[in-house]
């Protein structure tokens, strides 16, 4: 696609037979555009049914790939409409202001954001979900945060991303206990390994900063945690404690609004 | 502007709270040169003299609380915990600057000095730590089911200031409310706690970002289950067994919480001449 703006927002959404993603990016882009009301976003979907006027871009692509879904993230390189592009998952909101992201991510050609925390700003040292990253000292990379501006480096992390979704069977064989489907987080971590840690990430920035609500990260009894700890909105306060950046809720048919 | 050190004593069943206290005044005069004001129901003047003010005040319970050094043959012992009118420090202390000390801190230096010197309103402590290095405290410092933060109401120094009256009138919303709040952070079976209130209180006061200014270091505590014995005037020795082993470790100059050694602390302070 054409460049048409400088900078924004990318939200990639495919709604599945379970979950309506495209209602989760709306929801995550009315949270931007109460902090940003100008912001730029577009939104890449299977599907045209959407809140026109939440988006500035929307795109609508034939997914080559559908035995897994994931596969088809190399393409928010080709897709986006912007000079610099913050890609979010669509099942985030965000709790406040982040437009200094860009002055911090603006100086690389690549970011992933890297660490998980809990709803108190903690980095979590729980590392249940991330064991073949321990296993294979692959770095600790969330891709629900990514940030690229167009660049070599960005084109070649990106058809490096593509390259390992499309021959994951060749890929596989150099990590200790892969998974059979992988995820885009292992994908963006074996791609950030092999062109180099250092050009992609900044494990030592305090943000971009992605809350996660699952429950092995933070304390939770139940895997909902909509139903176990009080959440407020407007600000967003979870357990009571306001929250800052991006927040990955998790529970997929939680509606903040 | 007047300085001092504010403790609180009421005595229970079994733990002589005003001997404590006043064993505590007098290493507080000697390590940080300030007065020391006790907040009790005492009325015995013999027992009060080491203090430079006493404030009566009716002891409020938090409810009973178990002490494992109180454990007998079969039984375990719940005593009569008063600890709930901490809440009050702020309308009671008659100091601009106050260091409110727990009855079972030891002050072994001048340590406390630091924060006496900060331009913080407000400080306490936000970790404990085991000096054995045997207990990481993950139970202690955080509460609730869902694991919120703890800071520790054992050594509070404020000032008189719109800031601390703000912590002090959250602390007592949250005693006078204590089932919402109990509730509301999944403390089961939970009495009231100073730390919990003081944690609560600073959360909302902090406008729930938790971001609150600490004392800098931690609280060197002795845990559940080991012995301390009095071997200089400033220096304690810890018994403690690890991986079946008994070992000793010595605090030389070094401030301590007692957790839970109402008993040995006790038997200290009484053999203390």
């Amino acid at each position: 696609m054409p460049i048409q703006s400088e900078r924004g927002y990318l939200i990639m959404a495919q709604n599945s037979h379970k979950v309506d993603y495209v209602d989760c990016a709306c929801q995550l882009a009315r949270s931007i555009r109460h902090f940003h009301p100008d912001a730029k976003i577009c939104l890449l979907s299977n599907t045209d049914a959407t809140e026109s006027d939440l988006f500035d871009y929307h795109e609508i692509f034939a997914w080559p790939l559908s035995d897994n879904p994931y596969a088809n993230d190399w393409q928010v390189f080709s897709s986006s409409p912007f000079r610099q592009t913050i890609k979010l998952e669509a099942d985030m909101i965000i709790a406040s202001e982040i437009d200094h992201w860009w002055t911090m991510l603006e100086h690389r050609d690549v970011v992933i954001s890297t660490g998980a925390r809990d709803f108190y700003d903690q980095k979590t040292p729980n590392r249940f979900y991330r064991k073949v990253f321990d296993a294979n000292n692959l770095p600790d990379v969330y891709n629900a945060v990514t940030y690229w501006r167009l660049s070599e480096t960005a084109q070649e992390f990106f058809r490096l991303v593509r390259k390992i979704f499309e021959n994951w069977e060749q890929y596989r064989t150099l990590i200790k206990f892969p998974d059979e489907i992988p995820s885009t987080d292992l994908v963006y971590a074996m791609a950030a390994q092999i062109i180099g840690p250092e050009r992609v990430t900044m494990p030592f920035a305090s943000y971009p900063r992605i809350v996660h609500m699952k429950r092995g990260i933070i304390p939770l009894r139940l895997e909902n945690w909509t139903q176990e700890i009080t959440w407020e909105s407007d600000p967003l306060r979870i357990n009571t404690v306001a929250q800052w950046g991006a927040v990955h809720y998790h529970v997929k048919d939680w509606r903040y609004d | 502007m007047t300085t001092g050190a504010v403790i609180f004593a009421f005595d229970n069943e079994e733990t002589d709270y005003v001997a404590m206290a006043a064993w505590s005044a007098a290493r507080i005069r000697r390590h940080l040169k300030i007065p020391t004001a006790v907040i009790t129901d005492c009325q015995d003047p013999g027992r009060l003299s080491q203090f430079d003010h006493v404030i009566a005040a009716d002891p409020v319970t938090g409810g009973t609380r178990f002490f494992e050094d109180y454990q007998q043959t079969q039984t375990w012992k719940t005593l009569t915990w008063y600890n709930a009118g901490r809440v009050d420090a702020y309308a009671l202390t008659p100091w601009d600057q106050t260091l409110v000390l727990d009855a079972d801190y030891v002050v072994c230096s001048d340590q406390l000095s630091v924060v006496l010197d900060s331009a913080d309103d407000f400080l306490s402590h936000r970790m404990a730590w085991d000096v054995t290095g045997i207990d990481n405290c993950s139970g202690l410092n955080w509460f609730g089911d869902n694991h919120m933060p703890m800071w520790w109401a054992t050594v509070m120094m404020f000032r008189k200031s719109p800031t601390s009256e703000f912590i002090f009138d959250c602390m007592k919303m949250i005693k006078e409310n204590w089932i919402h709040y109990k509730d509301l952070y999944h403390m089961y079976g939970g009495n009231f706690r100073n730390d919990y209130a003081l944690s609560i209180a600073l959360g909302i006061v902090s406008g729930h970002t938790l971001n609150v200014n600490n004392i800098p270091w931690g609280l060197a505590s002795i845990v559940s289950g080991h012995n301390l014995t009095q071997i200089a005037p400033d220096c304690f020795q810890i018994e403690y067994y690890n991986q079946g082993r008994l070992k000793t470790i010595d605090l030389q100059n070094m401030d301590f919480h007692a957790m839970c050694k109402k008993k040995q602390l006790g038997d200290i302070v009484a053999n203390t001449v």
